[in-house]
């Protein structure tokens, strides 16, 4: 009956309200802090700009909310990023039409996403090691591609979409994440393939057995995961006017740190993208406070391992803290009655 | 089929593969590469492997327990940098002393990741990717020169690389092949025959199970954890001294090569399996590569990485058709055997009472 | 008769809402088998976790020997000579049969000396007159094997007491007797021992004495001398059993699925069977006849890998639950946690869960007032208690999560449902409300599977009895000529009074 309804869950519910909560006032304070340092901090100008440094990473976290969701893990994103900008530059280079190298970048992506999808979903190997493996070979493959070179010989309309504004202050990459993101929330807030994503998260079983076709959906999201990485990895290369074979290495630490700390749960069938949103907000503007008094990008990388670590540990003191709590208090009202026996 | 089941087992067939795999490499790259059987390939060979045998040897303590530590690399590349700028600044540091440094420290890094996975219970994926960055951002932002220099290590430093224990012709057995050989039959050793090795099998095989029958699982994890990371000291000491010259990149990426070789060695991504000599084997197959593909001139050695990854993916997948195979053979062996059973007549009757 | 070696005095327990155990007193002694039995949540587990240090009473006391003791843990559990063996064995399936007997000892030196493990184990399973190779690992063995594990490591611990809960209700009726076997051997070396038990025939026919709980309260602890099955039933039930409410015998329509031969390898062969509209056919056997199997590959979540299946006059393959439910297939679970239920879903989206595509608009997206339009109706018609389609499954009580479970396959309008243990776990009345809903369903030209393990059930609610023992088609009874003790007997794989083989 509804009247009996678990306290714990209640609870559950209450503290995911409270951790988006806490991402906001966190949120404010660094705002606050940012802003009495630099003068017009809050400026459109100087929020598009802190967007624009990190905007692949920032539209992959979109992609890689629905992957973990799932309750999976996609750690060769900043690979194939790297990939997809060493395949179109290197076609470029050796002659390919520059709208041919951009598709076969894109259909790179597609397929090594592809590829890891069909370990995960039709072989059944753990996502964890399937891309684990994605994230070494993929590298090694750009490698292979661009050995130890630089390549800054990249077609120049894409030079340009990456670093002119298209609309307003705003270039294509910035207005690409303002169109996805719409559309990343209303596929998993208001659409059936968003439902069957949160579904199989919280319970595969239940949806195998319900007939939704568990190996389709996880095959869907990592083949568009790859895409979309293979996009941010072209438009990351277009933004820099260059690549070499470290390209975007080690952006999987910003991508899932983004993700999780937003409170989506590890272990998949729970959060929300507007935690997400809110969490990528307080990351850029705490790596420019830190940037602001004068941390090294190196040390910002530390921090933001550090808050990835924090952002699963904080909920879990916090929970057993809690239950710890609660098992006093009833520890004490059982008391009570013993001694009067 | 029985006796089958008991006299072979699923560990015992993939490392009698392996070694297979590792001496057609020998065979087919000696035909590839010129004076191939040569000592000096022996040295190059044994030595990077002797690195990444030790480093796995602890990943393998830590997989046994279905966790993964990503952070190795980054505590290798620590040490060797921090240990090797003390020891160009301090000459008179005593190698066991510098030993000790690199156990300790790594050790220390090792317990910070234990703390998190065991007590913090903080999916070790998460913790080991975090602290990944942070030793790696502790490493550049470590105080002096960013760079260790060969010329400025202690003397015995300087010659520790090329310190032989036998040499059989042109084979030398270098001292950092033989530590990484004591240090995988010592853990070996430990894995088979203490009681602490059999309960990191266990915690890892059934954590379930552990927890009621009362294991202290989150002692057994942590000590995994340091034990990874004081492994990893010891790797940082034979880093530096193979090495000498260090940049702030020192040793990234080792950690990809130690869970190659983890996995490839036949440990479960899920816990419960795996052996300090398989991750030795997985550790020769990747270094054997790793070195050959440098000199092979028919594919770039870029292709290094590439292949390492797939050699992953080969085993996991590898791992698992093998193991589905067997648990059919072993059911169906287990069938026919009760079906024996049953036409024996039932003992007395079960009614106690 | 011996001093009691384990004592409950008083004990109670509560967590948040329920009084899970409610001063239970309950004693002990040394070569008695002592049954304890209780519907599902009657507070069985609880009492076996306080017994084992996983729970602190609130209340009540715990004597071992004539001493009063505090079980904080299991190893302190272990120390005081009582140990546990679950439904599901807790073994180590990487570690050998003799690993995992003495893993749990921390007297057996510095170094493992594996030549001596090898033999203790053996010598311990020869006590128990076991026959089973105590090198090879775990994994490989059968359910009733790692319980003799269990069984095994208890006595490595020298257990003065042993706590064991259902241990046979994944097992064959062949391995019961074996198990049973060495129960009571355990028994005559002077181990009291305390059986979790669900089906009263095998509990009265090992038991020395039978203790009842319910609702957290123990209501009798009598003499097995002493006890009857309908007195056990009656104290269980808190009342006489009323009479179940029969299936009204429906007009039997036209031949709606013909199952030929069905077999998987290693788990069911040759089973055949027809089902008609408007007909129920019970599934019966005991647990681990593979009934559930049979359900399983008929929705197509473990198909089958020969046999031949006719529905509504085509010869059709199910390899995916997707194709059972176009055709008109539905199954419910008889675990509707692990397999029903979304738990932290509202009601409306796991009713609407197997049928989502249609109520998807062109984009995609889901049409919601549509889909709480639909939930809404069978709040009523099922009347689940919930003040709205929009709570939490999490939130509701057992017999309103089976109505949601219940309606989530009654919305995807099938010819052929699957009910699987429809009634477990559930309170009185609902169960009532589903026994009707099951004869309206029929009665609406349905053709239901009925598989259960309540044998008044099965005979009450079916038209015609297909019996399994262990992955064998016993025979099939029409309800007229079925009686209880037929189907026991054929469940029980006897030679007794067996029936025509119907095609």
């Amino acid at each position: 009956m509804a009247r009996e309804s678990s306290p714990t869950l209640q609870r559950l519910v209450n503290w995911l309200k409270s951790w988006e909560g806490l991402l906001l006032g966190l949120l404010i304070v660094v705002l606050i802090i940012n802003s009495s340092a630099v003068p017009a901090y809050l400026s459109v100008g100087n929020q598009v700009n802190l967007f624009i440094l990190y905007i692949e990473r920032i539209i992959i976290a979109l992609m890689m909310t629905f992957v973990i969701i799932n309750g999976e893990i996609d750690l060769s994103v900043a690979s194939l990023m790297g990939l997809a900008a060493g395949t179109m530059a290197r076609l470029y280079e050796v002659g390919v039409p520059s709208g041919l190298a951009v598709a076969a970048a894109l259909g790179a992506g597609l397929v090594c996403g592809a590829f890891n999808g069909f370990w995960v979903a039709f072989v059944g190997l753990p996502s964890l090691v399937v891309t684990l493996a994605g994230l070494i070979t993929y590298r090694g493959l750009v490698w292979v591609l661009v050995e130890d070179r630089s390549i800054s010989n990249l077609p120049g309309w894409l030079n340009d979409l990456g670093q002119k504004p298209l609309v307003g202050p705003f270039p294509l990459a910035l207005i690409l994440f303002f169109v996805l993101a719409v559309v990343a929330f209303i596929v998993l807030q208001y659409s059936g393939f968003g439902r069957y994503v949160y579904v199989i998260g919280i319970n595969r079983d239940v949806a195998r057995y319900s007939g939704v076709d568990v190996r389709r959906v996880k095959m869907i999201l990592f083949t568009a995961s790859g895409f979309i990485a293979a996009l941010s990895g072209v438009l990351y290369a277009a933004r820099l006017g260059a690549m070499r074979s470290s390209t975007a290495e080690g952006f999987e630490l910003d991508i899932i740190t983004m993700v999780l700390l937003g409170g989506v749960s590890i272990f998949g069938g729970s959060g929300s993208l507007r935690g997400v949103l809110l969490s990528i907000l307080i990351i850029l503007n705490l790596r420019n406070g830190m940037g602001l008094a004068y941390l090294s990008a190196n040390l910002q990388t530390g921090v933001i391992g550090l808050l990835l670590i924090l952002s699963v540990l904080v909920p879990n003191l916090a929970r057993s803290a809690q239950a710890r709590l609660a098992r006093r208090r009833l520890a004490l009202r059982t008391m009570q009655p013993a001694e009067e026996v | 089929m029985r006796s089958l089941r008991r006299s072979i087992r699923p560990e015992q067939i993939r490392e009698l593969i392996l070694v297979l795999v590792i001496l057609a490499l020998v065979l087919f790259f000696g035909t590839q590469i010129r004076d191939y059987y040569s000592g000096r390939t022996f040295i190059r060979v044994s030595t990077s492997i002797a690195i990444i045998a030790v480093v796995a040897v602890g990943e393998t303590l830590v997989f046994l327990t279905r966790n993964y530590d990503l952070s190795v690399g980054s505590i290798v590349g620590l040490t060797a940098f921090s240990v090797g700028t003390q020891l160009s600044y301090y000459h008179f540091i005593p190698p066991i002393g510098a030993v000790l440094m690199c156990v300790g420290l790594g050790a220390l890094m090792g317990a910070f990741n234990g703390l998190l996975v065991a007590y913090g219970r903080v999916p070790s994926i998460i913790v080991t990717l975090g602290t990944m960055a942070i030793y790696r951002s502790l490493l550049v932002e470590y105080p002096g020169n960013k760079i260790v220099q060969f010329n400025a290590l202690p003397g015995w430093l300087q010659e520790f690389s090329s310190v032989n224990v036998v040499k059989v012709g042109d084979f030398e057995l270098r001292l950092i092949v033989a530590i990484a050989l004591a240090v995988v039959i010592v853990f070996q050793l430990v894995l088979h025959f203490l009681p602490y090795g059999r309960r990191l099998y266990a915690v890892g095989s059934n954590p379930e199970a552990a927890r009621v029958a009362g294991f202290p699982s989150q002692r057994i994890v942590f000590l995994a954890f340091v034990l990874s990371g004081a492994l990893a000291g010891v790797a940082g000491f034979m880093f530096l001294g193979r090495f000498g010259n260090l940049t702030v990149v020192a040793a990234m990426g080792t950690e990809l090569q130690a869970i190659a070789a983890v996995v490839v060695g036949g440990a479960s991504t899920m816990g419960g399996s795996g052996t300090a000599f398989g991750s030795l084997l997985g550790a020769s197959l990747i270094g054997l590569l790793d070195q050959s593909l440098r000199r092979w001139p028919v594919i770039s050695e870029f292709w290094r990485d590439a292949v390492l990854g797939i050699l992953i993916l080969l085993a996991v997948a590898g791992d698992r058709a093998i193991i589905e195979r067997l648990r059919t053979l072993w059911a169906r062996s287990e069938l026919q055997q009760r079906s024996v059973q049953s036409i024996v007549p039932r003992g007395d009757s079960v009614h106690g009472s | 008769m011996h001093a009691p070696v384990l004592e409950l005095r008083n004990v109670s327990k509560r967590f948040d809402m329920t009084q899970a155990l409610d001063d239970v007193s309950l004693t002990l002694y040394p070569g008695e088998i002592h049954a304890l039995v209780g519907e599902n949540g009657a507070g069985k587990s609880t009492l076996i976790k306080v017994a084992t240090g996983v729970y602190q009473p609130d209340q009540g006391e715990i004597w071992v020997n004539g001493r009063r003791v505090q079980i904080r843990n299991s190893q302190e559990a272990q120390a005081l000579g009582i140990a546990a063996i679950y439904q599901e064995p807790m073994i180590f399936p990487d570690l050998s049969v003799a690993e995992n007997i003495f893993i749990s000892h921390r007297d057996r030196g510095l170094l493992v000396n594996w030549r001596k493990m090898y033999e203790d184990a053996e010598a311990i399973l020869a006590k128990l007159d076991v026959n089973l190779d105590v090198r090879v690992p775990a994994r490989g063995l059968t359910l009733a094997a790692q319980q003799t594990v269990e069984i095994a490591k208890a006595i490595s611990l020298d257990v003065r007491t042993l706590i064991m809960d259902e241990p046979t209700s994944s097992l064959s009726a062949h391995e019961v007797a074996q198990l049973f076997r060495l129960v009571s051997t355990l028994r005559n070396q002077g181990v009291a021992i305390l059986f979790i038990g669900h089906r009263l025939e095998e509990v009265l026919g090992i038991a020395d004495r039978v203790s009842v709980l319910r609702d957290g309260k123990l209501i009798s602890s009598r003499p097995r001398s002493e006890v009857t099955i309908d007195q056990i039933i009656r104290d269980m039930v808190g009342r006489r059993i009323e009479e179940f409410f029969a299936k009204s015998t429906a007009q039997r329509g036209e031949l709606l699925m013909s199952v030929r031969g069905l077999t998987k390898e290693n788990v069911f062969s040759d089973i055949s069977f027809d089902v008609y509209r408007g007909e129920v056919l019970g599934l019966a056997g005991l647990v681990g006849s593979r009934r559930t199997d049979v359900g399983l590959a008929l929705f197509g979540v473990e198909p089958a890998d020969a046999g031949q299946i006719i529905f509504e006059g085509r010869e059709v393959r199910i390899n995916s639950p997707q194709q059972a439910l176009q055709m008109g297939i539905a199954y419910l679970t008889e675990d509707r946690r692990q397999y029903g239920l979304c738990m932290p879903l509202p009601i409306a989206a796991n009713v609407t869960l197997p049928t989502l595509s249609n109520y998807l608009n062109g984009l995609g997206l889901i049409r919601s007032t549509a889909e709480c339009a639909d939930a809404e109706e069978f709040r009523q018609r099922l009347s689940i208690r919930a003040p709205s389609v929009q709570v939490e499954v999490a939130n509701l009580s057992g017999g309103n999560q089976q109505k949601v479970v219940l309606s989530k396959w009654l919305n995807t309008k099938p010819k052929l449902l699957i009910l699987d243990e429809p009634t477990r776990g559930i309170d009185v009345r609902t169960k009532a409300e589903v026994h009707h809903m099951i004869n309206d369903l029929a009665a609406q030209g349905l053709g239901i599977i009925l598989i259960s393990s309540d044998l008044p059930e099965i005979l009450a609610m079916s038209d015609r009895i297909l019996v399994m023992r262990e992955g064998r088609q016993m025979g099939v009874f029409t309800r007229q000529e079925a009686t209880q003790e037929d189907i026991m007997a054929a469940a029980m794989g006897q030679e007794y009074k067996m029936a025509e083989r119907q095609p």
